[in-house]
């Protein structure tokens, strides 16, 4: 099998749900001498990428993009230890969670997903997050987003909040705040100042890497 | 003309003088802070309460119903989950899953909640000849997804399929469990909702496969009694749409993301929604009421809100709607 065949099995193997065929496939790539960074890239976020345009053409729902992304970290936990030299430092970081008071993060979940599957280092505070600890996070991990969201109008005003709080930090120019929702809409994004408001994870991938290239 | 009647009129397909307005109960009610706010005992947990809220509802909102209870807990307690009961702020909700419950499904003896017992006693306590009573559940996904994580079951749903129906199964057999003794203990109807069954994470090929011969059950169960159900699916749900028709719901009620009109394109039942509940939360009286006779406008048969409300909502705000509708 060439190099170009395995990535082509990887990618379609998770495509297909195939988890333990993608776990074997990795470790296969490992004994074939390939570097692990190619066959993330060429193998596994290729294969998300799939899922995603899937998703968006409503091909695909949740339960299956659940199980392609698990698949997708059974892959990348073959991988990891393998991966030569520090590839942290250029990739984009970001601190993601539901809003103080609200508890539904399947939206949330899936954006992570996708940003994980296009190469960003996502930090993931869970749900009903405390407001100071998206800034706190992002200070810690010294981050280039903050990505927050919520389904519940109730707690939206969390979001304007932790906008100031990071202004009354001084952090308010080195972190971009992204936000979605339900109830967000663009009009509640540049009331409160927020840098990005995106309405599914797709967009959210690529807004975030225009922004953070443009910066 | 009673209130009872010209709902139930509606759902058995006959024209009325004008839509009825109900705000159902269960995820979809109006027990909201201001209503509650008086009552010295928690209206989710006592039966005293929990027939003095509804009946405070009716009375001053303006909503054509009586409906119990205030939230959609009660059917995830006889799978052991842990439940916080709420306050005049917020409503009940699960705060520890049962994730350890997939590996007794043969041995499960599902029976009544303390507090589904209330409600049983609540409904029996409502029933009267003019105002209708609405027994609420919650629906079948999201029990199971209010009983073990989120995403375990919507993975289980493609990984074991027959785990994942097995489970439904189950809670599906309660629910009907509940809905017959709602009806013998004098609901006029059943309004189901299953937030969790959106088209929008599941898809129609998920749905159809999972959630129709489920709510056909149920559907089945309730009109055996002689009786009508409603059921609310939450979220963008135009995927679902045409699946819905073989639900055997009497009436299907949608979020504000549903167009009305597009919804009546596709489906046979009469439909029921779809006042935003950001607007009746957030917005003024004035546009309240433009948006209450857009609603109107668009066709729908029965008004209510197009989810649930926020606790914070105004009366005011609600009169502004049910008022609408009356005039």
């Amino acid at each position: 099998m060439t190099k170009k065949e395995l990535f082509e099995e990887i990618k379609n193997n998770l495509i297909e749900m195939e988890e333990e065929v993608v776990e074997e496939l990795c470790k296969k790539s490992l004994e074939m001498g390939i570097p692990a960074k190619e066959t993330i890239q060429e193998g596994l976020i290729a294969g998300m990428e799939v899922v995603g345009q899937l998703y968006e053409e409503e091909e695909y729902f949740l339960p299956e993009v659940l199980i392609c992304s698990d698949a997708m970290n059974i892959g990348i936990d073959v991988l990891k230890p393998h991966l030569e030299g520090d590839v942290s430092a250029d990739k984009i970081r970001a601190v993601i969670g539901v809003v103080e008071g609200d508890t539904h993060d399947i939206g949330k979940n899936l954006v992570k997903i996708m940003l994980e599957a296009g190469g960003i280092e996502v930090h993931d505070l869970g749900r009903d997050v405390v407001l100071d600890e998206f800034v706190n996070k992002a200070k810690e991990v010294d981050a280039h987003f903050i990505i927050m969201s919520t389904l519940m109008t109730t707690t939206m005003e969390g979001m304007k909040i932790v906008i100031e709080k990071l202004k009354a930090q001084g952090m308010r120019d080195s972190v971009k705040v992204a936000i979605g929702g339900g109830p967000i809409s663009q009009r509640f994004a540049t009331e409160i100042g927020a840098d990005l408001y995106t309405k599914d994870a797709n967009e959210a991938v690529r807004k975030i890497k225009e922004i953070h290239e443009a910066a | 003309m009673t209130e009872k009647q010209r709902l139930l009129d509606v759902l058995n397909g006959k024209s009325t003088d004008r839509p009825p307005v109900i705000c159902p109960g269960g995820m979809m009610n109006a027990a909201v802070t201001e209503v509650v706010e008086g009552m010295k005992k928690n209206h989710n947990s006592d039966v005293d309460a929990m027939v003095e809220a509804a009946i405070k509802v009716h009375e001053i909102t303006g909503f054509e119903n009586y409906g119990v209870p205030f939230c959609m807990t009660i059917e995830s307690e006889p799978f052991d989950v842990e439940v916080d009961l709420g306050s005049k702020l917020v409503e009940p909700r699960i705060t520890k899953y049962n994730d350890d419950i997939l590996n007794h499904l043969d041995e499960i003896k599902v029976k009544h909640s303390k507090r589904a017992l209330v409600v049983l006693e609540a409904i029996s306590r409502l029933k009267n000849n003019e105002i209708p009573v609405i027994g609420n559940i919650t629906g079948p996904m999201s029990v199971v997804t209010s009983v073990i994580e989120p995403t375990d079951y919507y993975k289980m749903m493609r990984k074991d399929k027959v785990k994942a129906m097995k489970f439904l199964e189950v809670v599906t057999d309660y629910l009907i469990d509940f809905a017959n003794q709602m009806i013998e203990n004098g609901a006029d109807l059943i309004a189901m909702s299953d937030p969790s069954a959106t088209g929008e994470i599941l898809g129609k090929k998920n749905f159809e496969e999972f959630m129709i011969p489920m709510y056909k059950k149920i559907s089945e169960a309730v009109h055996r009694k002689e009786t009508k159900i409603i059921i609310h699916i939450c979220g963008k749900s135009k995927s679902i749409l045409e699946s819905l028709n073989k639900s055997g719901a009497d009436s299907l009620s949608f979020d504000s993301v549903v167009g009305i009109k597009e919804a009546k394109e596709v489906l046979k039942a009469p439909i029921m929604g779809n006042v935003s509940t950001q607007l009746l939360d957030q917005g003024e009286e004035e546009k309240i009421k433009l948006h209450t006779k857009m609603v109107i406008n668009n066709g729908t048969s029965i008004v209510s809100p197009a989810c649930g409300l926020a606790m914070s909502t105004s009366v005011k705000n609600l009169k502004a709607m049910t008022d609408t509708v009356k005039k």
